[in-house]
């Protein structure tokens, strides 16, 4: 019998008991404002994480199983190009400025990858059911990390723990805290948001507003009708999925500054388990769920930590809660919030 | 076909012991696997089959599978560490099996009961979550261990842990490399170290839950279960509850999958969230399915001895052979030291053979899936229209 108790009392895990107290302090306004806004820095790194996602697997049904691991790659590309062009004296405006430099070579770099790895590697592929194109993606995955680990060691980065180097090349201004009123936010959190909300405006429109958005979302609705119209889908399967990577990799530059992530190998797993989170719970290639579901688990995922820090302890839970967030979805609403219930043969 | 394998898999360590100690020792060592590994690939083998008995017969992939082999790990080393209630830390090790495989699929139970709702790729993220949820919570629980992110290793009982019959002593062996028991002079001929011993118990209960499982593939449950993967709807138009059956295929799964858990934590004595819950061990298990052929109960085992021999061909070598080890000591310094498109010889051996192997697996991977998709076992079925059994006895017959 005592040992059930045991077990019961190392069951509770909540080991301090939810007083008014700590109810009080989350409501004030400046605790709110501030988990709101860290959670808002949060939701713009998982979007950008799975929006390629999304967008490949909205077009062509593969659920890319490398994704995080050419984020992994984009962060450490970005960081190269970083490390070699910032220096200790590299003023704030200008490391803004590479920093861009930097997304766009890497933005240019992974887009080729991928468009080479969908002609060559995926494009056999289409006509198999649809597990074989995510076991095929599982195996480029193992190739490139133990590739990025291989170089990683040989030029001594630190494969396990971040990049430090690379860390050092942030901004001063992004290290400090605004202080607004009586709510002070890490500047990193507002870059991150600003940087967030402009490539979804950016992708929004890309979308919506060209020619090209628009092959790609009948695509997505009916490739076969889009074939018949005359239109070269193979092509633009191709453009999408080098896109798509592209975005990853932009991702992985982004992650690059914030000390949660940081550029290292075991990156690649870290961002594609949120990936596929945020991916499924908006529903599977609609590129409005991806940003719902990401605003989403980024609110639950700072509420949380505020929550874990302050009143329960239980390391671990905030990460736990991603996957809550997936299994209450998906109970709840089979096909994610914004999904369709058949998805590219699925 | 089975006996030939099962003998193959008998005489191993015999065979391993005469190469090794014959003309091309070396060579042996460096190429073959050794009986520890050996024994690897079968617990493991199990948990693979288990895997892809649910993946592979019915095609809803349960990326999640590794909570099922967590699940059976954790529950041996617990309970013989007495943190379990009502399981006293000196229940015999074949009661922990079943134990642990029956709470493995009351675990399947309830995961299958929310997930079979879904399919596709829906299926595969749900279970998938569900066994990540279940690593970060077992990461960060300290009732299995002070530290738990690091595992937990078996203190309360110090013997080794014994499979055979309950209670009766002289059909049990003890497992494990350090606390197994050793064979002397049985039958006047046999003498076999401790972990020699290990393999053939372990190889015993996977061959006893490998016949199982093919068992109940070869009834009409079995082919209700491909029936399910051929076409869903027409399975449950013809009558029967779909649901139901999926479910029933996965607890058993998860039942075999605890079992191949309660077998690792009972030779390792040890576990820890990375080794057991992590959702690169279900990768680990995909992996092996694909290369010894998707949807073939055996191909998974053939599929992991492939794995595990290319991987420790490859490793840095500390234990056993491998090739590195065997460049180092073989190969000639004046070669070691030649210059390579600016590195020497030695640099690119070391850097690129240095325990790098999930490199070279993940391009065969991808080849596999590209250029044999049927896997090894399953391309030989698919070449013969028929088992391996048969395509041999077809040969046989021409040969004549």
């Amino acid at each position: 019998m005592s040992g059930v108790i045991a077990w019961l009392s190392h069951c509770s895990v909540a080991g301090v008991p939810l007083t008014a107290d700590v109810l009080g302090q989350f409501f004030q306004f400046e605790t709110l404002v501030s988990v709101f806004l860290n959670g808002l820095a949060k939701a713009s790194l998982y979007i950008m994480i799975a929006t390629g996602l999304t967008l490949i697997f909205g077009l062509m049904g593969v659920l890319n199983f490398a994704h995080g691991s050419l984020t992994m790659i984009g962060a450490y590309l970005g960081g190269t190009v970083l490390t070699a062009l910032v220096a200790s004296t590299t003023g704030d405006p200008a490391r803004f400025v590479l920093f861009f430099g930097a997304v766009v070579v890497v933005f240019g770099t992974l887009t080729v990858f991928g468009g080479l790895l969908e002609v060559t590697l995926i494009r056999p592929l289409y006509d198999r059911p649809p597990i074989y194109q995510i076991l095929l993606t599982f195996g480029v995955t193992l190739v490139l990390d133990e590739l990025a680990r291989i170089v990683v060691t040989f030029y001594g980065l630190q494969p396990i723990s971040d990049w430090q180097a690379a860390l050092g090349t942030k901004p001063d201004i992004l290290t400090r805290s605004v202080t607004v009123g009586s709510v002070s936010v890490p500047g990193l959190a507002l870059f991150e948001i600003v940087f967030g909300v402009v490539t979804v405006l950016a992708i929004h429109a890309f979308l919506t507003r060209t020619r090209y958005g628009l092959i790609v979302r009948a695509g997505s609705d009916d490739s076969e009708m889009v074939s018949a119209l005359g239109i070269d889908v193979r092509r633009v399967f191709t453009v999408v999925f080098a896109l798509g990577v592209g975005v990853a990799g932009v991702a992985g530059t982004l992650l690059l500054w914030d000390p949660n992530w940081g550029a290292s190998v075991p990156l690649a797993t870290e961002t594609l388990l949120p990936a596929f989170v945020v991916v499924i719970v908006g529903g599977l290639g609609t590129f409005r769920g991806t940003v719902a579901a990401g605003v989403l688990v980024g609110l639950v995922d700072s509420t949380m930590t505020w929550w874990f820090q302050n009143a329960i302890q239980f390391t671990g839970l905030p990460e736990m809660m991603v996957f809550l967030v997936l299994i209450v979805t998906l109970i709840v609403r089979p096909q994610g919030l914004f999904g369709l219930a058949e998805v590219g043969g699925h | 076909m089975h006996l030939g394998v099962i003998a193959f898999l008998s005489l191993y360590p015999a065979l391993h012991a005469v190469l090794t100690s014959s003309v091309l020792g070396a060579e042996a060592v460096a190429v073959l696997p050794d009986i520890e590994t050996m024994t690897a690939v079968l617990y493991f083998g199990l948990f693979a089959m288990s895997f892809d008995f649910i993946s592979g017969y019915t095609g809803y992939l349960s990326f999640g599978h590794a909570a099922f082999y967590g699940t059976g790990a954790y529950f041996v080393v617990l309970a013989a560490n007495g943190t379990i209630p009502f399981v006293p830390s000196g229940t015999p090790f074949m009661v922990l099996l079943i134990l642990a495989g029956m709470c493995a699929l009351v675990l399947a139970l309830l995961i299958g009961g929310v997930s079979f709702r879904l399919s596709g790729v829906y299926f595969a993220m749900i279970t998938l979550g569900f066994s990540q949820v279940l690593y970060v919570f077992v990461r960060g629980w300290r009732y299995v261990g002070s530290n738990p992110r690091d595992g937990v290793f078996v203190t309360g009982r110090s013997d080794g842990f014994e499979i055979g019959v309950p209670f009766i002593d002289q059909l049990t062996v003890a497992i494990g490399q350090l606390t197994g028991d050793e064979v002397n002079g049985f039958l006047g001929i046999i003498s076999l170290s401790a972990t020699e011993v290990t393999y053939y118990a372990i190889g015993f209960v996977v061959l006893l839950c490998y016949f199982s499982m093919q068992r109940i593939l070869n009834s009409p449950f079995g082919r209700i279960m491909v029936a399910i993967r051929e076409n869903e709807a027409r399975t449950r138009a013809i009558g029967y509850d779909t649901f139901r059956y999926k479910l029933a295929a996965f607890a058993i799964s998860g039942f075999f999958a605890g079992i191949a858990g309660a077998l690792f934590a009972g030779v390792r004595r040890s576990v820890s969230p990375d080794n057991s819950l992590f959702f690169l061990v279900t990768g680990d298990a995909l992996l092996a399915s694909i290369l010894g052929g998707f949807g073939t109960l055996a191909g998974p085992l053939y599929g992991r001895l492939f794995d595990e021999s290319v991987r420790e061909f490859l490793s840095t070598g500390g234990t056993g052979g491998g090739l590195l080890p065997y460049l180092r000591g073989h190969l000639p310094t004046s070669v070691l030291d030649a210059d390579l498109f600016g590195v020497t010889v030695r640099a690119a051996v070391e850097t690129f053979l240095n325990g790098h192997a999930s490199l070279y697996l993940g391009l065969l991977f991808v080849l596999f899936v590209l250029y044999v998709p049927n896997g090894l076992l399953g391309t030989i079925q698919k070449r013969s229209e028929g088992t391996v059994t048969s395509w041999l006895m077809g040969w046989v017959e021409r040969r004549r």
